[in-house]
């Protein structure tokens, strides 16, 4: 790439707590956040363990300073809101005030987790109530706009939506927007709020595991859903070192392709995966055994993992590099995962430590290779994350050491 | 500095005859109940008979419209496919949903789920036209398109080998939607009937609207159609942004204001955005055309690309249907138009398109 991109402030909250810290400890103590929830209203709540935040809208709220109750605020905003708080904490709001930044968000079903409670008085001949509140909540720009409104951000604002890899795509066309001088700065992630919707039509498409997802696993069934927010401020190295910023890994490759294959589906033998990953290598002027980590998308579902696993074998050969899926830390966070996921294989480069892919006990007979079962130290220079979609749309994603 | 791009192909499914009609925007189709729909096509033509059966009309629409736009370029399998869209299939999402409530989330159909996912447009068009490449949705309400267009701008700018990306916009009305943004006031309180609707710029509110359109955008100059030589998109704009955007343009290209030939407008007959359009309307001099299109396309997040398509048409025809006249110029051709829109949510924006190579 022309100019180094590098990372220097990032936010998260996920089913493993609010902020870098208690995401990062969970992690290193190997302690999931999976539960049955407690604030997704849905039948199926008692039997799927999810990654749900353990903050309530009226907690969330009350961290953000905003009023509680029906205020027009989705889960999916607020969620929004206290991650990108943690990534604008560290940032003069002059140097924003001056040099602007971009805003590129990412989502899958927009403020469902409210619309659907709504809806039906949407659609009513009811013209008052809190539901006009949410008129506008329906759509995937929602929670970007509450989040360039609440922080002021501009001049440049984008929301993505490729399903699960919604936000790794938010990543790239900052850094994209960064080399070709449309702005100096991109804060870039994605956010999903649990709803019905959502786990109703995974649930329709029979892929969501009861149990604790076991991603690579022979025994493998299925997905956990999961919420979340993450996002990463992006920059050139020279305007970080500018600013005496800390530098917390290099954006060095990434690379989109699709599947051209089915709409849910991937390719059997993980073409689409093998040639996102490639593209990414290229991209970032690396080899395959340059590649010390991969942070797989891995959701644990039957077609996944044995897609990614097999182009995992194809690509890396004799040098297969330490992998793993920290989906049953969070559960599957959708349009969030590749943002969050990025900031673990961040954490990987500043810890030297590969995660632990929870719950891994058989290997899959389709593959020869078996994922990291347990925290490993290990000397991590690059990093790949990958994120594969519905509708064949892949990203990955590679972190270099800074 | 990136260079201009071209548009090389185009193809729209609207509520006027833009598809597989002959002649330009012949028989004007109006309505008089607040919402225009896309004339139908044979769908089956563009789609695989077996996937066709279980697919929704947004689907059909969109796929055929990106389908056509392939067709009319040449082109079996473009270098990527990027697409916007403010609210992807609604009908599968309201059926979904609907479904979920009623029948209290059990036996669910996923296949509305499945097409009610923003990209799922973009995935089959991927499959149809086996395009492994870049691939990517954009879901940002007025700014759907455009967003879309600048990815393809910076593609074909990353690149010194000829590329051509398939590039396009869908978006649908629904009955709920109509009740769902009634309540928003977006629309008018007694609905005039459609050709007529930019007469009544003294009320509040539109009429609403959907569609498809879809470019192929290359960095190929020949066989282009135009450039697309600028492109602003403005937050909350206001009459004064809209000019000063229109004159920075302007300068940056070093043209005169007479040397605009056309200016599309995205006036649509709302007293509280028709300010925008109202310099446009009296600074233009004589020699340019100031048309108007959200009359014949109606209100929705990707307007832009009916406009875009409509531009092409002008572009090849050298004709101006009088339907999309407001001030009729001098300038004796249409090397160049200037379409300036805006999106009720807060949005605008603009572009400068041009025949000269």
């Amino acid at each position: 790439m022309a100019e180094r991109i590098v990372v220097t402030s990032l936010g998260i909250i996920s089913a493993l707590g609010n902020g870098a810290d208690a995401n990062l400890q969970s992690l290193i103590a190997a302690k999931a956040g999976l539960h049955y929830p407690q604030h997704l209203q849905s039948i199926h709540a008692p039997q799927f363990l999810m990654g749900e935040v353990a903050y309530s809208n009226d907690d969330l709220c009350t961290l953000l300073g905003l009023p509680t109750g029906n205020n027009g605020y989705t889960r999916t905003t607020l969620l929004a809101l206290v991650a990108m708080q943690e990534v604008m904490q560290g940032i003069d709001k002059q140097l924003l005030q001056e040099e602007g930044f971009a805003c590129i968000n990412a989502n899958t079903v927009g403020g469902m987790c409210s619309v659907e409670d709504l809806y039906p008085e949407f659609i009513s001949d009811k013209q008052e109530g809190d539901f006009l509140k949410y008129l506008d909540t329906l759509d995937c720009a929602e929670s970007t706009q509450n989040i360039v409104n609440y922080f002021g951000i501009k001049p440049f604002t984008a929301t993505i939506s490729t399903a699960c890899s919604s936000s790794a795509n938010a990543i790239i066309l900052g850094a994209r927007l960064i080399q070709h001088g449309i702005v100096k700065r991109a804060i870039c992630g994605g956010c999903d709020a649990l709803s019905r919707f959502t786990l109703n039509g995974f649930h329709s498409l029979k892929n969501v595991d009861k149990q604790p997802c076991r991603p690579f696993d022979n025994t493998r069934f299925g997905l956990n859903l999961g919420e979340a927010a993450g996002y990463l401020l992006l920059e050139t190295e020279k305007a970080a070192k500018e600013r005496g910023a800390e530098i917390l890994a290099v954006l060095s490759g990434y690379g989109n392709t699709n599947d051209a294959y089915h709409p849910t589906a991937p390719s059997p033998n993980g073409d689409g995966a093998y040639n996102t990953m490639q593209l990414a290598l290229h991209k970032a002027g690396l080899q395959p055994q340059d590649i010390d980590y991969i942070n797989a998308h891995g959701t644990a579902t039957i077609n996944n993992d044995a897609a990614e696993g097999k182009a995992i074998e194809r690509l890396f050969e004799n040098n297969i590099p330490l992998f793993s899926s920290t989906k049953p830390f969070t559960g599957h966070t959708l349009a969030a995962a590749g943002s969050i996921e990025a900031i673990f294989s961040i954490w990987a480069l500043q810890q030297q430590k590969a995660w632990a892919n929870l719950h891994f006990t058989t290997k899959m007979e389709e593959l020869a290779i078996a994922p990291v079962a347990q925290m490993q130290d290990a000397n991590l220079q690059h990093v790949l994350s990958n994120s594969f979609g519905f509708g064949g749309n892949n990203v990955s994603l590679i972190f270099s050491k800074a | 500095m990136m260079k201009p791009v071209y548009i090389s192909a185009a193809a729209a499914l609207s509520p006027q005859h833009s598809f597989d009609a002959d002649g330009f925007l012949p028989d004007v189709v109006s309505s008089n109940n607040g919402k225009l729909y896309v004339q139908d096509t044979d769908y089956s033509k563009f789609i695989n008979p077996v996937a066709i059966r279980r697919m929704s009309r947004m689907l059909k629409i969109g796929i055929s419209t990106g389908m056509r736009t392939m067709q009319l370029a040449g082109i079996e399998t473009p270098d990527g496919i990027i697409t916007g869209t403010g609210r992807g299939s609604m009908r599968d999402m309201e059926l979904f949903l609907g479904d979920m409530i009623r029948l209290q989330e059990e036996a669910l159909n996923p296949t509305y789920f499945i097409q009610s996912t923003y990209n799922s447009i973009n995935g089959w068009l991927a499959m149809q036209t086996k395009c492994t490449g870049y691939n990517q949705t954009y879901v940002h309400r007025g700014h759907s398109l455009e967003v879309a267009l600048l990815d393809a701008q910076m593609l074909l700018n990353e690149n010194e080998a000829k590329q051509t990306y398939l590039v396009g916009c869908f978006d649908e009305m629904t009955e709920d939607y109509f009740v769902v943004k009634n309540k928003a006031h977006y629309w008018k309180k007694t609905l005039p009937d459609s050709q007529h609707l930019l007469q009544h710029s003294d009320t509040n509110g539109t009429i609403g609207g959907e569609g498809a359109a879809f470019f192929t955008i290359t960095n190929d100059a020949a066989n282009a159609i135009c450039s697309i030589e600028q492109m602003t998109m403005l937050q909350e704009p206001t009459p004064q942004t809209v000019q000063a955007t229109i004159d920075s343009i302007l300068a940056e290209k070093g043209m005169r204001l007479k040397d605009l030939d056309m200016v599309l407008c995205g006036m649509s007959g709302d007293a509280r955005y028709q300010p925008l359009y109202q310099p446009i309307l009296e600074n233009t001099t004589a020699h340019t055309t100031v048309a108007a299109f959200k009359h014949l396309c109606g209100e929705y997040d990707t307007s832009t690309g009916f406009a875009l398509w409509l531009a092409t048409r002008l572009f090849t025809a050298q004709t101006i249907p009088e339907v999309l006249i407001q001030k009729k110029g001098i300038n004796p051709t249409i090397g160049n138009i200037l379409v300036v829109n805006h999106y009720p949510q807060g949005t605008a924006s603009i572009l400068l398109l041009s025949t000269n190579k």
